[in-house]
């Protein structure tokens, strides 16, 4: 029987597998893509502890979270398009006229 | 592990199903064939042993024999892997949909099993889960094949299936309401008896408006006629599998049809009671859902050879514009009715 | 329960070589595609832990809506030969190359420390035991509870949810009112 430790285990190492990505690839949308690897090692602990605390809450916390990551998908690829039609590129180091 | 009667009974289910969903697609193309050329006031193949029933046999030993090809500048993993997807859905789905009672058959077994191949609790979800993967199967296709065409329809396809989904998921959702459940087994049973002694408990009786709308969407998910965009033919020669040939054609093909019979099984099962039908005692429902079955198979066919094909604007104006508030209106007046007279 | 941790092995398995491959692999259609495949591993996880409801979510919102929309954004902008890469050497005054392999490795201790503290630590699940509950959670139950005690979290995010399709069709569709076609 895999314990509470293993889920929480795998959430981490996947968790900073995001945080690698997010920093070491110069692609916005492999960035993105980031995002939901570490929004889905969050989901796991989540349901790892709803499930040995005997409770809920940690399922429908996941439910907030899918919500929350399909919003950010959707207005992170609109931003990637709309930046990808003035500078051509999806290197994020090409976005520094962003600054004010 | 001892290997007890139960379990040998459940894998020959399986055995069974995956036989009948791979003969399922050879009968549809015959069926297609023949009825269009009713239709048309021709003879169809005839030639293929009696009334030319050998067709799809002939067929399908030709697509074997021809050569796989596969163009230069494709991408090599995903070309080879987009039919595999589309099959692999289309066989998936089925896991989950009862096919009739529960039976001992005659005795042979010590408890009763039912006839299908996983009942899980949320069957419905589980349907709907794998039909939303099958579009990857040709927006893969479509992209690896590096050609405009393809690209095209498979642009196309996916758009019109997310579209559709909406309006899919909405008409289940107004069944599940009726049924409370999300078992499609609860939600045939549900279905068992008779209003008055005549008219039978089916859910098509109750909810016309999500029939329709379910089965509307359905034919735009599984890209039939009127809306085969992704393939219309005038228009994009072939579609996402423009560049196909052989067996991995065959795929595409044989996925089309078997996406064909999940959802007539599936309305089947939430809309027309499933086995549950007169005159047959109840281990032999499944006649009634063979039946059932085969008459929406038919109304597929029908409708592909009486209808033309809609402009693609017009699909995604009818998907967003009429289909989706209509579906959310029907939902929201089920759940007053479930309120006010129970479930 | 043996096959148990056969399965969990197996999921966690191919979580982790998936993600790996996501984030390591230049292509972004396939990282989308391998995306996907560590979802359905996480799915899997999911029916472990008694949450098949949220597993089947998972697939349908994930799989099938999420991922659908990145790898239309990757064939639109058909960026799959990695051009975008080219000026890796653009380096920002804010973090250049040298600074972000020190975020990453700094990620990776913190990874290590992690697993070598809940490996340490046998308390955590054991201090929890018994509290697990012998049935999943039935969807009413799941249900009953989003409507009631999440209610006014639920309706938030409907209105997180329309903030969002406006705002990402003001962002992407602008250009699209005088012309129907994408022009790049």
């Amino acid at each position: 029987m895999a314990a509470l430790n293993h889920y929480l285990i795998l959430s981490g190492v996947l968790f900073t597998m995001g945080v690698a990505g997010v920093l070491l690839r110069r692609n916005v949308i492999t960035m993105l893509l980031s995002i939901e690897v570490m929004l889905n090692a969050v989901n796991l602990s989540f349901i790892a502890f709803g499930h040995f605390l005997g409770s809920a809450d940690g399922q429908i916390i996941v439910f907030f979270v899918v919500t929350v990551a399909a919003a950010e998908a959707a207005v992170g690829l609109a931003l990637v398009i709309a930046l990808f039609r003035h500078l051509e590129t999806l290197n994020p180091d090409a976005f520094r006229q962003l600054r004010g | 592990m001892s290997v007890s009667p139960t379990l040998i009974a459940q894998l020959a289910i399986l055995g069974f199903v995956f036989f009948m969903l791979l003969n399922s697609a050879a009968i549809m193309v015959y069926v297609e064939r023949k009825v269009a050329a009713k239709i048309q006031q021709r003879m169809g193949p005839t030639l293929v042993g009696p009334y030319g029933m050998l067709q799809p046999l002939a067929d399908i030993i030709k697509l074997m024999m021809k050569e796989d090809l596969r163009p230069k500048a494709a991408d090599a993993i995903l070309f080879t892997l987009a039919p595999i997807i589309a099959a692999t859905t289309a066989f998936t789905a089925f896991a989950v949909v009862p096919f009739g009672a529960a039976t001992t058959f005659w005795g042979l077994l010590p408890e009763p099993i039912s006839l299908q191949i996983a009942d899980i609790n949320v069957a419905v979800l589980f349907v709907f889960a794998i039909t939303s993967m099958g579009v990857y199967g040709i927006v893969l296709a479509g992209w690896s094949s590096n050609s405009k065409y393809s690209l095209l329809g498979a642009l196309r396809s996916s758009a019109q299936m997310i579209s559709y989904e909406l309006s899919y998921g909405l008409a289940l959702a107004s069944v599940l309401l009726l049924a409370g459940s999300l078992s499609l087994r609860d939600i045939v049973n549900a279905q068992s008896g008779a209003w008055l002694g005549v008219i039978p408990r089916w859910f098509i009786f109750l909810q016309p408006v999500s029939f329709f709308i379910f089965m509307t969407a359905g034919i735009a998910e599984t890209n039939r006629a009127p809306f085969d965009f992704p393939e219309a033919e005038q228009e994009l020669v072939a579609g996402y599998h423009t560049e196909y040939s052989s067996m991995s054609f065959a795929m595409f093909f044989m996925a089309e049809y078997i996406n064909m019979v999940t959802v007539s099984a599936v309305a089947t099962d939430l809309f027309l009671g499933g086995w549950h039908g007169p005159f047959l005692p109840e281990s032999f429902g499944w006649i009634w859902f063979l039946l059932k079955v085969s008459a929406i198979l038919f109304f597929y066919v029908w409708m592909r050879w009486t209808l033309p094909r809609y402009r693609y604007d017009q699909l995604m104006q009818f998907g967003w514009k009429a289909l989706l508030p209509l579906s959310v209106v029907n939902l929201l007046v089920t759940a007053a009715g479930v309120l006010y007279f129970g479930a | 329960m043996a096959h148990n941790l056969v399965f969990f092995y197996g999921f966690a398995a191919l979580a982790v070589v998936s993600t790996l491959l996501v984030i390591a692999q230049p292509n972004p259609i396939y990282s989308v595609l391998l995306l996907i495949l560590s979802f359905v591993a996480l799915a899997g996880l999911y029916v472990m832990l008694d949450a098949p409801f949220v597993a089947v979510t998972q697939i349908i919102v994930y799989a099938g809506a999420i991922m659908v929309l990145f790898l239309f954004v990757v064939m639109l902008l058909n960026v799959s030969h990695e051009h975008a890469v080219a000026d890796n050497q653009a380096a920002s005054d804010g973090g250049g190359p040298t600074v972000r392999w020190f975020g990453a490795i700094l990620a990776g201790v913190m990874a290590v420390e992690l697993v070598w503290a809940l490996n340490r630590s046998r308390s955590v699940g054991a201090a929890l035991a018994g509290a697990e509950r012998e049935t999943a959670w039935s969807v009413e139950e799941i249900g009953r509870i989003l409507f009631t005690r999440y209610g006014f979290a639920f309706e938030a995010t409907s209105v997180l949810i329309l903030v969002a399709m406006v705002g990402s069709i003001a962002l992407a569709g602008r250009h699209l009112s005088g012309k129907k076609a994408w022009r790049r």
